[in-house]
C-alpha cells in the first residue's frame, strides 16, 4: 500500500518537472493578473472556441489565464470541485460556464465569499437558487437563446410554408440554455398550427445520442419531415440516422451553434440552416468583463452576444 | 501519498494551507464513503458496479421525501432504505441465484439509474433547507461535517470490518469460500449482507452529495464507480478477494483527491489529468502486487 503511493509519486514527480518546464515562463511574469475561466467541457468545438477567443483577448491584456474543465459536460461535482481548487490558488477573478444551472449556486457563493468575482458565460445561473443563496456575479454574458429559437421557428415555418411535423430533440433536462431555446422554438410556431411537433425528446446535447433518439422517433413517426435540435451536435447524430433510414434529403434538419461541422453540413446540403452562437466573442468578453470587475471599473450586467441565423446563403 | 504533499507543496505554495487541506478532504469524503461498501465487497471477492447508479437513485428519492416536507430525518431513512433495498437484491440474486457479481451489479447499475430518470422525468430536483445541507455545509469546531462523516464512518466500518465475526467472515469468504462455507458459516447469508453495505454507503454518499450541490440529479454518480474501485486498488485491496483493509481505501481515495487537486492548482490542462490518473493508478497496483509477491 505504501509502496503503491510512493510509485505514485515518482510518476507524478516525472510529469510534474515536466509541467513545470512549461510553466517556468509564466511564473518568471509572476506579476500579471491571474483569471480563471472554467469550462463545461474541452471537448466540444463550441467551449473550444470560447476557449480560443478568452486566450486572444487574455494574451492581448496581459492576463495569466487558467482554463479548466471537467470530463464529462454532465459532472457538476467534478466542477465544484475544480471552482473550489481554483479559489484556493488565489486567482483574481473567475469565469465560468456553469455545467448546473442550480448545482453550481454553491460554488459561486464559496468565490464571493473569497472575494473574487464571477463573471458566468453562456448558462445562466438559477435566478430562485442564486437568490435563495445569495450568490452574486459581476455579470452575465450570453447569446440570447430564446431569441434563437425563435429564429429558427420563423426559418421553419417559411421554410415549409406553414406545414410541417416537426420534430424537437432536446437538450439535458433542466438546462437553462437548451429549455430557453426549446420555449422560444415553440413560442415561434404558436402562430402556424399547422406546423405541429409530433415528437419532443431529450437527447443530452450528444451526437450518438442524437442518433439513436431520432432513429427510435423515426420509427414511431414516419410522418417526421423537419427536425428542430437544441444543438448542432445532436443534429449532426440525426442526419446520420436518416442517411441509414434511406430519407436523405427529405427531412429538413435545423440545428444551434453553427460548429464547423454543421457548417459543412448546410454547405453539402445535409442541414439546412443552424442559429450561429459567437463562442469566441464570448469567451473575450468574459476575459474583459474579469479584468473589469479587478479594476473595479463599471461592467455590463448582461451582455448579449449577437446571433445569425446560418444557410446555405451565408455559410462559410 | 505523503511524498505526494511534499512534493505539491514544494511546487504549490497553495497546496499546503489549512484551507486547501481541509478542502481536498471535504472532495474526497464522497469517494471515500463509496469506495468504504466497495472495500467490504471486493474482499469477498466480489465488485458492485451497481453504487453510481443506486447514489443517484437513492438521491432523488431523498431529494423528493424534503419537497414533500418530510422530516429531513425520514427522507434520509427512506434514501438509505432504498439503498439497503437495492443492495439487499443485488446479494440475493449473487449469493442465492448465483450470478456472478458482474453481471449482476451491471444490470442493478441500470436498472437503478433508469429507475431514477423515470421517478424525475430526468429532470433534476433542488432547493432544501438550511438544516438538511448542514450536513455538507456545517463545521464543527473548524472542520467541515462531511469529513467529520466520513471518519466517523471509516471508524465504524473498520471496527466492524477487523473486530467482528461479519468481518471474519468477509475475509474468509473472500480466502477461501468453500472451506468458510464447510466451517459452518452461513456464506450466502453474510455475502448477502456485504451487498446490502455497499448499497447504505452508497446512499449516505447520496445524502452528502444531495446537500453538497442543494440538487439531486438522475445522472449524478456516472462512473463513480471505478473511483471507488480506484480508491479500494490504490489501498492495496486484491480484487481476487480476502485482503485489503479500510485504512488503505481511505488513503487510496485521499490520493485521487490529492492529485485532481494539486493537478488543478497547477494550472495542469485536463486533458492531461485523466492521462495521469490513469497512470498512477495503474502504476500503483502494479507495484503494490510485485512487493507482495518479493514478500511471499
Amino acid at each position: 500500500m505504501k509502496s503503491g503511493a510512493r510509485i505514485a509519486l515518482v510518476s507524478f514527480v516525472s510529469f510534474v518537472s515536466f509541467v513545470s518546464c512549461n510553466r517556468s515562463g509564466s511564473d518568471a511574469a509572476n506579476k500579471a493578473p491571474r483569471i480563471a475561466l472554467v469550462l463545461k467541457t474541452l471537448n466540444s468545438p463550441f467551449f473550444n472556441d470560447m476557449q480560443r477567443g478568452a486566450q486572444t483577448a487574455a494574451t492581448r491584456l496581459g492576463i495569466d489565464l487558467v482554463v479548466q474543465a471537467a470530463d464529462r459536460e454532465i459532472d457538476v461535482e467534478r466542477q465544484m470541485q475544480i471552482i473550489e481548487n481554483l479559489i484556493q490558488t488565489g486567482v483574481q477573478a473567475m469565469a465560468l460556464t456553469p455545467s448546473g444551472s442550480r448545482e453550481v449556486v454553491p460554488a459561486v457563493v464559496k468565490a464571493n465569499r473569497a472575494n473574487i468575482p464571477v463573471v458566468i458565460v453562456d448558462t445562466r445561473l438559477d435566478k430562485a437558487a442564486a437568490d435563495e443563496a445569495g450568490a452574486k456575479i459581476v455579470s452575465f454574458i450570453g447569446s440570447d437563446n430564446y431569441e434563437g429559437g425563435r429564429i429558427a421557428a420563423k426559418f421553419i415555418v417559411d421554410a415549409t410554408k406553414g406545414k410541417a411535423n416537426v420534430a424537437v430533440l432536446e437538450g439535458i433536462p433542466g438546462h437553462e440554455t437548451g429549455d430557453s431555446r426549446l420555449r422560444g422554438f415553440r413560442d415561434g410556431i404558436k402562430e402556424t398550427p399547422a406546423v405541429r411537433i409530433v415528437a419532443s425528446q431529450p437527447a443530452n446535447w450528444e451526437r450518438d445520442q442524437g442518433f439513436n433518439v431520432f432513429q427510435n422517433m423515426l420509427q414511431a413517426h414516419p410522418e417526421i419531415d423537419t427536425l428542430f435540435a437544441c444543438n448542432d451536435m445532436m443534429a449532426l447524430g440525426a442526419t446520420e440516422a436518416i442517411r441509414a433510414a434511406g430519407k436523405a434529403g427529405s427531412i429538413r434538419v435545423v440545428g444551434f451553434d453553427a460548429v464547423d461541422d454543421a457548417r459543412k453540413a448546410i454547405k453539402d446540403g445535409v442541414m439546412l440552416a443552424s442559429v450561429a452562437q459567437f463562442p469566441d466573442e464570448m469567451g473575450r468578453l468574459a476575459v474583459e468583463n474579469a479584468v473589469h470587475a479587478i479594476r473595479h471599473e463599471p461592467i455590463e450586467a448582461d451582455a448579449k452576444v449577437r446571433i445569425e441565423l446560418i444557410t446555405k446563403e451565408n455559410v462559410k | 501519498m505523503i511524498g505526494l504533499c511534499l512534493l505539491l507543496w514544494i511546487l504549490t505554495p497553495h497546496f499546503l494551507t489549512v484551507a486547501n487541506m481541509l478542502n481536498v478532504m471535504e472532495q474526497t469524503s464522497i469517494n471515500a464513503i463509496v469506495a468504504v461498501g466497495m472495500t467490504y465487497v471486493i474482499i469477498t471477492g466480489g465488485i458492485d458496479l451497481s453504487v453510481g447508479s443506486l447514489l443517484a437513485l437513492s438521491g432523488v428519492v431523498l431529494a423528493s421525501g424534503l419537497k414533500a416536507a418530510w422530516p429531513a430525518a425520514l427522507a434520509i431513512a427512506a434514501a438509505l432504505g432504498v439503498g439497503a433495498a437495492s443492495g439487499l437484491v443485488n446479494g440475493v440474486v449473487i449469493a442465492f441465484g448465483r450470478l456472478p457479481p458482474f453481471i449482476m451489479t451491471l444490470g442493478m447499475m441500470s436498472v437503478a439509474r433508469g429507475g431514477a430518470l423515470l421517478f424525475t422525468d430526468g429532470r433534476p430536483i433542488s432547493g432544501f433547507g438550511a438544516g438538511f445541507r448542514a450536513i455538507a455545509t456545517g463545521r464543527v469546531l473548524g472542520i467541515p461535517a462531511p469529513i467529520l462523516l466520513t471518519l466517523a464512518i471509516y471508524a465504524l466500518a473498520h471496527l466492524v470490518l477487523s473486530r467482528t465475526r461479519f468481518g471474519r467472515y468477509v475475509y474468509g469468504i473472500g480466502g477461501n469460500e468453500e472451506a468458510t462455507r464447510l466451517s459452518g458459516v452461513d456464506v450466502r447469508f453474510h455475502k448477502t449482507m456485504v451487498y446490502v453495505v455497499s448499497g447504505v454507503t452508497s446512499a449516505i454518499a447520496a445524502v452528502l452529495l444531495t446537500a453538497r450541490l442543494n440538487t439531486a440529479q438522475p445522472i449524478a454518480g456516472i462512473m463513480y464507480e471505478l473511483d471507488a474501485i480506484a480508491a479500494v486498488v490504490i489501498g492495496g485491496t486484491s480484487l481476487s478477494g480476502g485482503d485489503g483493509n479500510l485504512g488503505g481505501t481511505l488513503i487510496g481515495a485521499l490520493t485521487m483527491g490529492v492529485l485532481r487537486n494539486g493537478l488543478n492548482l497547477l494550472g495542469v490542462s485536463s486533458f492531461l489529468q485523466q492521462l495521469v490518473i490513469g497512470v498512477v493508478i495503474i502504476v500503483a497496483v502494479l507495484v503494490d502486487l510485485m512487493v507482495k509477491e518479493r514478500r511471499t
